[in-house]
């Protein structure tokens, strides 16, 4: 069931005050026609750490037996290439690499038995377009992102922020068209879509008034809009249209005028912790993610970024350039994990970090289902080039959460010692994950729309089931 | 808490819980009209109901399970037993026992469990929305009556009919009135709807030029059409305006593109399994092809046109219902029936008559060999035999792929075929006049506000051979097109079943009318353009050096780096060369500086016949790439030489170029100098396919260019995207009209947008110096098509405090582009 935009509006206006008056949480019941929602909401802002690129399990949250590098071992011996660390989680080990946020485990949960889908051949940008919209492409229509349904059923918790907003990736890359696919908000209409920021190192500039021009300007600029939209000979006939045009300009003005745009100017962040956060631009990513939390954004994506064969996309050189990942992550992610508990966000803070699959030395795929070959791996591991986990591996991931209620030291499924490291207990699947971010916003599993006649659910049928397991 | 307080806390949450109660009565805002007043006339009907209404219940009932009940409970998938698409089944009931008594609604198990509330273990449908009080009321109403069912074979959804008789033309009083109005008089009279105003001159001229050209017209042309006294000089405005093929096609290229799911770039061309047809699409547009002529081409194809039907091959393994044949059946449906085959495309369609046996049939006409059917994408064994969906039109026989696509373009295009052109006309009305005659354009089995007027304009059309000029002009020609528009509220409140046309909806701009309009006034947007209808190329590359990260290609790293050339060559009589570079950069020719630049835009053309030895010449370029991140960066780079003898001498830049970031002071300039350690060039992008689109100017060839890149032939950019272009993987057939916050930030402080306004703003501020109100006068003649009035020169110049600036002069702009009469039609 579709609302016209007038009620909508009509609906929140009368929900904020409402909301201010009683303190009732009305937001959900306003969310759409559905029954209200019978889960307990335990979260009020996700915040998602994209891994782009297929991070391998075996390398960082999930290590198995360490096998150091030797001229001329055999490929088929190698297995994790990094020692092992102790976590604040009793019997769990993460690599080398990964103190911090191995710290911070007792406040969250570890999911090692992610399995994602069979595509038939591993193509990043359709596995990245499955995790992130639960539908395998292609699909007759365009499926939206999970931040936008998420925008679209809870709006924002401040009324100026963009409900979804994406950090750090760029459009110019390979593959730009195909990323650019599910970063967006299909039919539930464009105003859900990502609010994108490449490099939050600029975050202010996608928030503020255009280059070179000073607030000053900018409001009598705004000013003289408002004037000539109600001054012009069609204004005696005004439409919904029109008034729709002159409220969305103002809240745009708004938004780049407002205290809570402060929240996209990282240099307002004492210099202290911005350096803890300042490993590269993901790392500024977490901490802007942080700011937009605390300012009432409802979703924010962050990712490492996806550009073919870079970043967690190791075709080669796999070891040396996990360390240099892996140096990328964990010092903010652990960072931002101690800040939102700090300042007593992280309760009420669902923090995920993923990738759209693994990885491993031999397989493709998965052990009984594989797929063509993209990466000539020798029998011997001669060089450093070989020495690592260079194909796409689907059967085993890992997975983090914290907060948002999620079970705090909690460890969910394993993966098998030997090779293959598939998921041996308690699989999970994308429904499954998508459901539980639902589940702990308070968004109905039921939540459809009708597009063309066809009711489309937040998971494929509305099957999604959430784990159980990983909340308190 | 003083009590006045408590009590205005109370009156509140009073008034929410009334608000929140009034919500959840909620009947679906689409409740069926048709089934609200069978019910009536049942219930006056007292004991003895007539066979007639039992019969229209029962089909009103079955396309109610079909809808919400069927994806559990039919004969394909019988969840707790039960299946609901056959008499037979009704009354077995399922698992749990019978679902009705007949004569007995209120002991009908059926009637119990759809009247649960959400959540309970029994209610059903189990999830999804609930059967509507409606729905279920009607439900009980057939229990009651007896459980009547007619024959099993009808069908359940109404299905407009095919044939198209062309219907009476209304008469009318005055002998000049148009087709089209006499259709709408006698509407307005019955629905008690007065005639919306006439539109001024002034609107008409801004109107039609935007509908038919995409374009503003001139402060010129509209000054001599307002003084223009003949009676007709509407009309003869249209034909001109229908006569300028250029910009007509540039315009309706972007309406086709988004039917035909054509684009210049996007997912599935990485691997070429994806073809354009843009080119067939815009000469088909510049030569007036007709409708007919059109589809017989998209569905009979030739490589140019091939694209439509071909769909997307995408890698990997695909769910059998996006096949590309299945694809091709999907989008010739949707966009030349308005029909909507994707639910039959995995099962029986729950939405209307369609099986999944006719989906696949039709689907195999586009197949080498007949499809595997494959239900939920599971395979069944069974092959489809190729046919058409509507075989009351004709039967395909053929054995050969090419042969059965003959004979399908064929029966599209038979006169009998009303649906095919009144689902085009649909279109075409719609464009024009904001909502179709059917509100949903691909859903032509919906009832049209006026049978007759459909089916008029359709007939019209298909005995005027399908000349799609000829029918926008008959639209344009009409008074109601002519008419103040109407404010209808939300789309989705237009498209709701008890719309009442009242005239022209009020419609919005789209991005690339509104981007056009900035690039003919105030500064030319962009420089290149993604599809050129001229096809001129040359074998040159965006050049740079190529810079790595772990031995893998990244994008240009914001750094300074050195390109070199040698270059031999004979004795010249001529030579001129074509030099541009993303972001600065210095050309040397024998370490003589030649030419530097600082914005890609402006092309440097040199002649070099004097500069040029015979023998070995040198170019070496340093070139600047900044920004903060890796962004595309490259040179481009076309000499052209005619030696004494006549022959010509092309250079290019591409890989025979070595680069370097190693700064050797000057050396690096000469001739004698040791690049062996230098790089071999990376190739950022084509002339003709790049970052920075074909730049029109870097073309020897053509004399003469129009002055700015029509947004309609660039590939979506992020404005572009922000002001409403949608992705063309799927077909569009309506582009949304709201200005969301996103859209809105973008109009706000979109980079481009901005520079180019400022850019155009010290443009204009040279021309009209020492004349602010002679300024604000084109300005507004310009872009709103009419004078300032007083109260609007007076606000401006007080915004200038009678200095105007660069900046004062671009808020203007800014404020006027943005303003509600701009954005709207």
């Amino acid at each position: 069931m579709d609302h016209g935009r007038r009620e909508f509006i009509e609906k929140m206006k009368l929900a904020t005050m409402a909301g201010f008056a009683t303190s009732l949480p009305t937001l959900p019941f306003f969310s759409s026609c559905k029954s209200a929602p019978k889960n307990t909401l335990t979260a009020d802002s996700v915040i998602l750490l994209w891994m782009a690129g297929g991070m391998s399990h075996t390398e960082t949250f999930d290590p198995k037996k360490y096998t150091p590098f030797k001229k001329g071992m055999l490929s088929a011996k190698v297995l994790t290439t990094f020692p092992s660390i102790p976590t604040s989680l009793d019997g769990i080990r993460f690599t080398e690499g990964l103190e911090g946020i191995a710290d911070t485990m007792h406040l969250g949960t570890l999911v090692r038995s992610y399995r994602a889908a069979d595509l038939g051949f591993i193509l990043h940008t359709r596995h990245q377009y499955h995790w992130h919209t639960c539908y395998q492409p292609p699909q007759t229509i365009q499926t939206p992102h999970i931040g936008a349904w998420i925008a679209k059923e809870l709006g924002p918790k401040h009324p100026v922020m963009p409900a979804f907003i994406d950090i750090g990736q760029r459009f110019t890359v390979g593959e730009g068209e195909e990323l650019k696919a599910f970063h967006s908000s299909g039919f539930l209409g464009s105003e859900y879509g990502p609010f994108i920021i490449p490099d939050p190192a600029n975050g202010l500039e996608s928030i503020s008034p255009p280059e070179g021009m000073d607030l000053r300007r900018f409001e009598s600029r705004h000013k003289l809009f408002k004037e000539l939209a109600v001054s012009g000979p069609l204004h005696k006939a005004t439409s919904y249209q029109q008034e729709s045009m002159i409220r969305s300009m103002e809240n745009s003005y708004a938004l780049l005028k407002s205290p809570e745009a402060k929240a996209f100017n990282l240099n307002e962040e004492p210099a202290k912790t911005y350096e803890e956060y300042n490993t590269g631009r993901f790392g500024l990513g977490c901490l802007m993610a942080r700011r937009l939390v605390e300012q009432g954004a409802r979703f924010i994506s962050v990712t490492t970024e996806y550009e073919p064969f870079l970043g967690w996309d190791t075709h080669e050189n796999g070891h040396i350039r996990l360390k240099a990942m892996k140096n990328l992550i964990d010092r903010p992610v652990s960072q931002l994990i101690r800040d939102l508990q700090e300042k007593g966000l992280l309760d009420r803070t669902l923090v995920i970090l993923a990738s759209e699959f693994s990885r491993d030395m031999l397989i493709e795929g998965r052990p009984d289902q594989k797929v063509l070959d993209q990466v000539d791996v020798p029998e011997k591991v001669e060089d450093l080039k070989n020495y690592g986990m260079h194909r796409h591996f689907t059967d085993g991931c890992s997975m983090l959460f914290w907060g948002g209620g999620v079970k705090k030291g909690f460890v969910i499924g394993e993966t098998a010692t030997e090779r293959p490291f598939s998921a041996i207990t308690e699989p999970i699947v994308i429904d499954q994950v998508h459901q539980s971010i639902y589940h702990a916003l308070g968004i109905s599993p039921d939540t459809h729309y009708e597009v063309e006649g066809r009711p489309i659910y937040t998971t494929p049928d509305g099957h999604g089931k959430h784990i159980k397991e990983l909340f308190s | 808490m003083s009590s006045k307080y408590t009590v205005l806390l109370l009156l509140l949450n009073i008034i929410l819980i009334g608000f929140l109660a009034v919500n959840h009565r909620a009947p679906d805002l689409k409740e069926d009209p048709e089934l609200m007043e069978l019910l009536q006339k049942i219930n006056r009907s007292g004991k003895e109901v007539n066979q007639a209404l039992l019969s229209a219940l029962n089909i009103k009932i079955r396309a109610i399970w079909t809808h919400k009940c069927f994806q559990c409970h039919s004969s394909e998938k019988r969840k707790g037993e039960l299946a609901l698409d056959h008499y037979e089944g009704v009354l077995a009931g399922g698992e749990d026992g019978e679902i009705l008594v007949k004569g007995q609604s209120a002991k009908s198990d059926i009637i119990r469990r759809l009247k649960l509330p959400r959540g309970d273990k029994d209610a059903m449908p189990p999830k999804g929305t609930a059967l509507s009080p409606l729905q279920i009321n009607a439900i009980a109403t057939w229990i009651d009556h007896g459980a009547y069912w007619v024959d099993s074979t009808i069908k359940l959804f109404y299905e407009a009919p095919l044939r198209l008789i062309k219907p009476e033309l209304p008469a009318s009083k005055t002998a000049s009135d148009h087709d089209i109005d006499r259709f709408i008089h006698p509407y307005f009279k019955q629905q008690r709807i007065k005639w919306p105003k006439p539109l001024s001159d002034h609107q008409f001229i801004r109107k039609v030029y935007l509908d038919i050209t995409g374009l503003l017209p001139v402060p010129s042309a509209v000054d001599q059409f307002i003084q223009d006294t003949k009676p007709n000089k509407r009309n003869e405005l249209i034909q001109q305006l229908l006569n300028d093929d250029e910009n007509y096609a540039l315009h309706w290229m972007s309406f086709w593109n988004d039917l035909l799911r054509n684009d210049y770039s996007g997912t599935g061309f990485i691997t070429g399994g994806r073809k354009q047809i843009s080119n067939w699409l815009y000469n088909s547009l510049k030569k007036d092809s007709s409708y007919i002529e059109i589809v017989r081409s998209l569905i009979n194809p030739h490589p140019g046109s091939a694209g439509f039907i071909q769909g997307i091959q995408w890698r990997g393994e695909v769910n059998s219902s996006q096949s590309p044949e299945m694809q091709a059946a999907q989008n010739v449906s949707q966009a030349l029936l308005g029909m909507n085959l994707k639910c039959a495309s995995c099962h029986n369609s729950f939405v209307n008559n369609f099986s999944l046996e006719q989906s696949y049939g039709f689907a195999s006409v586009f197949a080498r060999q007949p499809l595997e059917m494959h239900r939920c994408d599971v395979a069944m064994g069974i092959r489809a035999q190729p046919s058409f969906i509507y075989p009351q039109l004709g039967a395909i026989t053929a054995d050969s792929l090419n042969d059965r696509l003959a004979e399908l373009s064929d029966l599209l295009v038979k006169p009998s075929n009303g649906r095919l052109y009144r689902t085009f006309v649909n279109r075409v009305w719609a464009q024009l006049m904001g909502r179709g005659i059917i509100g949903k354009v691909d859903e032509m089995d919906q009832k049209p506000w006026s049978q007759d007027l459909l089916d008029f304009l359709a007939a019209e059309f298909r005995d005027n051979q399908g000349n799609i000029k000829d029918f926008i002009q008959y639209i344009l020609t009409s008074r109601i097109y002519q008419s103040q528009p109407v404010d209808y509220g939300t789309y989705d409140e237009m498209c709701n079943p008890g719309f009442v046309f009242k005239g022209p909806a009020i419609r919005r701009l789209h991005a690339e009318q509104m981007l056009d309009a900035l690039s003919a006034t105030i500064q030319p947007m962009y420089p290149g353009v993604s599809f050129d209808p001229a096809g001129y190329t040359i074998p040159a590359y965006w050049i740079w050096y190529p810079d790595k990260d772990f031995d893998r290609i990244t994008l240009p790293k914001p750094d300074t780096v050195f390109l070199r050339r040698i270059i031999n060559l004979p004795s010249i009589q001529k030579a001129e060369l074509r030099l541009t570079a993303d972001d600065e950069f210095q050309c040397y020719l024998n370490e003589q500086l030649l030419a530097e630049g600082s914005d890609y835009r402006h092309i440097q053309i040199l002649d070099l016949s004097q500069q040029l030895k015979k023998g070995k010449n040198i170019f070496a370029i340093q070139a600047v790439n900044k920004g903060k991140l890796p962004n595309p960066s490259g040179v481009l780079f076309h000499l052209r030489a005619i030696g004494v003898n006549g022959d010509t001498v092309n250079v290019y830049s591409d890989t025979t170029w070595v680069s370097s970031k190693v700064n050797d002071l000057d050396h690096w300039k000469k001739l004698k100098f040791a690049d062996t350690a230098w790089s071999m060039v990376h190739r950022y992008g084509s002339y003709s396919n790049s970052n920075w689109g074909k730049l029109r100017r870097f073309n020897f060839d053509t004399a003469s260019f129009s002055s700015f890149s029509r947004a309609s032939l660039l590939a979506a950019d992020p404005l572009l995207k922000a002001l409403g272009r949608p992705t063309r993987e799927n077909i569009t057939s309506r582009r949304s009209e709201e200005p969301g916050l996103l859209q809105c930030i973008a109009l706000t402080n979109d980079p481009l947008l901005h520079r180019r306004i400022q850019e155009g703003s010290l443009r204009w501020l040279e021309k009209y110096r020492n004349q602010p109100d002679v300024f604000i006068d084109q300005l507004f003649l310009q872009l709103m098509v009419r004078p300032a009035s007083k109260t609007e020169k007076n606000k401006m110049m007080k915004y200038f405090e009678n200095n105007p600036t660069a900046d004062s002069v671009a808020d203007m702009i800014w404020a006027i582009i943005v303003s509600p009469e701009f954005q709207f039609i």
